[in-house]
């Protein structure tokens, strides 16, 4: 299997999680908009491993290290990216990822030079507190193990659909799939942000192939769209629960979007 | 995590195998690789083990199931490891005794991820025996959902 891949999906997810554990929203929404781009060398890279024969897989092997402070993400996510750099071989993706991730390292360099950058990492303590927000034991709990659930399953959606997507020659498939990738990538954004903030933070679990190789799509859509409308009743559910007006509203908000999932999902079934 | 505070609930223990599950992914050329598969729910474990002559010498496990799943897998794969198969056979009544009363999902999750463990060993003896098997299957016969009106606590 490509170990590139596994080295760029690696780092993704690297520019991804540092995103969400870093409090400082200047910061953060840079970093979320490389790891957006991240996502698209995957993907391109993915394609070209295709197009050449070969095949990719989702392992990964390592572990989300628990850090401190901000320089210390700075310091771990340049030496990931030079690391990554010395896999590469001449190619015009290669061309294009390696001019993205100079950029990406002046950028956290520059950063590292200013010392009021370096704020302390709070989004592994296990706090499990929402800022001004009052939650009871039980309520704490029950957004605790939704946002660990539902993180999990965002990751789990994006990599399942961009599989099929780089594996289908069907151009309304390959949209939907764009678009429920799309919208996954929101989500996952939107937990990831609220677990930091709780002090949860933690790398969505490694897919195992029977997870994303798909061998009967009617099965696995049909599947899926139940899996959706028991997420919007674990939205619903949460929502009632949380008894606090403005999380209620973002998950009803979730839950709403939910929805037009299933009816994009619908438009990949065979037409009866 | 010194000076932090802690709320009540769920017990941080619990917490930290749902953000770092031990022994969690698969283990390159096992001696047997074991699912547990819920046909109706399309969840499953995934066990791979490396048996040494006096026990197991490592285990991994993956699942796509719920975190009741990733907590007892990994507490499961954390007990047994380096422990004898007859030790492993009672561990999941001692992590009942440790997690307390499970309630009827939890021990459906407990089940999914015993007969995982126990279909890898299947997988060794039918492979030992000259049968060409990838991975041993079990097919669940409850499924892991959520009753209406319950949360999966």
């Amino acid at each position: 299997m490509n170990k590139l891949y596994q080295i760029k999906h690696e780092l993704w997810l690297d520019i991804l999680y540092a995103s969400f554990a870093i409090e400082n929203s200047e910061i953060k929404d840079k970093l979320y908009d490389f790891s957006m781009i991240a996502f698209r060398h995957m993907k391109w890279l993915g394609g070209d491993i295709l197009e050449a024969g070969d095949d990719y897989n989702y392992d990964r092997s390592k572990m989300l290290l628990k850090r401190e402070c901000n320089f210390d993400i700075f310091k771990y996510l340049i030496e990931e990216i030079r690391a990554a750099q010395s896999h590469y071989e001449e190619s015009t993706l290669t061309a294009r990822i390696t001019t993205d991730e100079i950029y990406l390292v002046e950028y956290l360099s520059a950063l590292l030079s200013n010392s009021t950058n370096n704020e302390k990492i709070t989004a592994f303590n296990m706090h499990r507190t929402l800022p001004n927000k009052n939650l009871d034991a039980l309520q704490t709990d029950s957004l605790t193990i939704f946002l660990f659930e539902e993180s999990y399953k965002e990751y789990e959606l994006i990599l399942v659909y961009a599989y099929m997507q780089a594996r289908t020659d069907n151009l309304l498939h390959f949209n939907v799939f764009q678009d429920l990738i799309d919208e996954s990538h929101f989500h996952l954004k939107s937990f990831g942000n609220m677990m930091a903030k709780m002090g949860i933070l933690a790398l969505p679990r490694e897919l195992h192939e029977l997870t994303y190789k798909i061998t009967d799509i009617e099965k696995f859509i049909i599947d899926g769209i139940k899996e959706e409308e028991n997420a919007k009743e674990q939205c619903k559910a949460l929502a009632d629960a949380v008894n606090d007006t403005e999380l209620s509203q973002f998950f009803d908000f979730i839950n709403y979007q939910e929805n037009y999932h299933i009816a994009l999902m619908e438009k990949l079934l065979p037409k009866k | 995590m010194d000076d932090i505070e802690l709320p009540e609930g769920m017990n941080p223990e619990v917490i930290k195998h749902i953000m770092y599950p031990q022994n969690y992914g698969k283990l390159e050329n096992p001696d047997g690789t074991g699912v547990a598969m819920d046909e109706k729910t399309n969840e499953f474990v995934i066990f791979t083990v490396k048996l040494a002559k006096d026990g197991i010498e490592d285990i991994n496990y993956a699942t796509n199931g719920c975190q009741d799943t990733v907590v007892i897998g990994s507490m499961f794969t954390e007990m047994v490891k380096g422990e004898s198969v007859e030790y492993a056979k009672g561990a999941i009544a001692k992590i009942e005794a440790k997690l307390g009363v499970l309630s009827p999902q939890q021990k459906i999750c407990a089940d999914m991820v015993f007969n995982a463990f126990v279909a890898s060993l299947i997988n060794v003896s039918n492979l030992a025996q000259g049968e060409k098997e990838e991975m041993h299957v079990i097919k669940s016969e409850e499924s892991c959902v959520i009753p209406e009106g319950e949360n999966n606590e």
